[in-house]
């Protein structure tokens, strides 16, 4: 039998943003594909780029459709990787396409960008920028897909709209039976995350996988998703926009 | 099942953001300018208190020049720094200062990377009521390359009877002249101006506040 997946996902403005007046600038998008696929995308939008929130959303959105008409998939690896190279260029070529018939620079549409595609049998990630996947096997072992890319200072990473950003992206396989999947923007790393090393943390992820895992209805499951997000527990800890996607197999 | 109850966190250190402040304590300094300026000291170390990141994150160092340069004070973190009483007497030895500054600056960053903390850009703040006393040259290479490979920010205050075409020759950062002996505006300006890039998030460029109150336009 083919396994399906299930997904919630929810971004929430961070403490900072709400303070001066900004948007949440997170953005995600996902969607169920035939034969047990999941396609999910994440991106956080530049602080520093006025209009990152709609960057972010447009990134998404092309990632996701892209690979939902790109359906069905290659099975060879080096094709894999090449599709979702493809699909990152695509990615920045319609936020281009914007910044263009807007007349704004393309900077001002900064964001990074997390695209994964979750099959019965592997999971691929391409990655710009910080954040990560992350994934749980079958056997309950937690292993990273990608990670956080960033540069010297805390307060830098690439993005989407960075000159050289595809050459600089992370795309890997990960060949295996997941079980549970994590997709999360930069907010979130230093709760999930040991750092430098990406090193996923395991008391971290395995609530939330089993969470996931047991929940029986969708709308209460993003209700507790959300409250997590905003509880003071994680919100003393980062002031950024946050996102977090979970998804199970069943 | 209550996620914030169910989950924990992976313990990360704060990532920091280290500030050096670098004092002209000469002769000229003493008086009413050293006074102003450790109180301008107490207050910075008061305001970066009261924000519960930045006391975490901004890590201050202190060190004063006159005929020699002393570290009066290794980095640590804002919580748990406390002003020193400086007292001025000497010539002014800024070359010198600049060059430990920087290199201060080098030996921090290769902590944080041993201990895996993430950091910012760090900041050089250098106060001077004079000119340099010695050779500025190599201090002066170091801080234009520096800056261009952003590996800092380096910042000049001059006080009433600074040598501010001297300074502007030596930063690269237009220097700014202090208003009378207005110290505390100053120290409450850079307070709440690290506190912004200590609050800062990914891709961020922090612009700094105009320096209204302490600063001659």
């Amino acid at each position: 039998m083919t396994k399906c997946w299930r997904a919630i996902a929810a971004s929430v403005t961070g403490s900072s943003h709400e303070k001066s007046g900004q948007p949440c600038q997170d953005a995600h998008n996902y969607r169920l594909l035939p034969n047990g696929v999941l396609v999910a995308a994440v991106a956080d939008g530049a602080g520093s780029a006025p209009l990152a929130a709609i960057g972010a959303q447009i990134a998404v959105k092309t990632a996701v459709e892209t690979i939902s008409n790109l359906h069905p998939l290659p099975e060879n690896e080096s094709n894999l990787r090449l599709l979702l190279l493809d699909v990152l260029a695509f990615a920045r070529d319609s936020v281009e396409a914007v910044a263009k018939t807007d007349n704004v620079p393309l900077k001002d549409l900064a964001s990074t960008l997390i695209v994964v595609v979750a099959t019965p049998e592997n999971v691929q990630a391409a990655q710009v920028g910080d954040g990560a996947a992350v994934v749980r096997s079958g056997d309950g072992s937690i292993i990273p897909i990608t990670t956080p890319v960033t540069g010297e200072y805390a307060n830098e990473t690439i993005f989407l709209t960075s000159p050289h950003a595809l050459s600089l992206a992370q795309v890997n396989v990960w060949y295996g039976t997941p079980a549970q999947l994590a997709v999360f923007s930069d907010g979130l790393q230093r709760l999930a995350l040991k750092i430098p090393e990406g090193i996923p943390h395991k008391p971290f992820f395995s609530p939330l996988f089993k969470f996931v895992a047991e929940a029986e209805d969708d709308t209460v499951a993003l209700a507790q998703l959300h409250d997590f997000l905003k509880s003071p527990r994680v919100t003393s800890r980062t002031d950024d926009d946050l996102t977090l996607l979970l998804a199970t197999s069943f | 099942m209550r996620l914030d109850e169910a989950v924990e966190f992976a313990e990360n250190p704060e990532p920091r953001c280290p500030c050096v402040l670098l004092l002209d304590v000469s002769t000229s300094m003493s008086g009413e300018k050293i006074n102003a300026l450790n109180e301008g000291l107490r207050l910075f170390e008061a305001d970066l208190n009261q924000d519960e990141l930045a006391k975490k994150r901004v890590e201050i160092a202190i060190l004063t020049f006159d005929t020699r340069v002393k570290v009066v004070q290794e980095f640590v973190t804002a919580d748990q720094f406390a002003a020193p009483k400086l007292k001025g007497n000497g010539t002014t030895s800024m070359g010198e200062a600049i060059n430990q500054a920087l290199d201060l600056i080098q030996i921090r960053k290769q902590v944080y990377k041993e201990n895996g903390v993430e950091y910012y850009r760090p900041w050089v703040f250098m106060i001077t009521d004079g000119a340099p006393t010695d050779n500025v040259e190599e201090g002066m290479r170091r801080i234009k390359f520096e800056e261009e490979k952003k590996r800092v920010a380096f910042f000049a205050v001059g006080v009433q009877g600074a040598d501010m075409n001297k300074l502007a020759e030596i930063v690269v950062r237009t220097p700014l002249k202090l208003k009378g002996l207005s110290f505390k505006e100053l120290f409450q300006w850079l307070s709440a101006s690290i506190q912004g890039v200590s609050h800062s998030q990914v891709g961020e460029q922090v612009p700094l506040k105009p320096p209204t109150g302490w600063a001659e336009v």
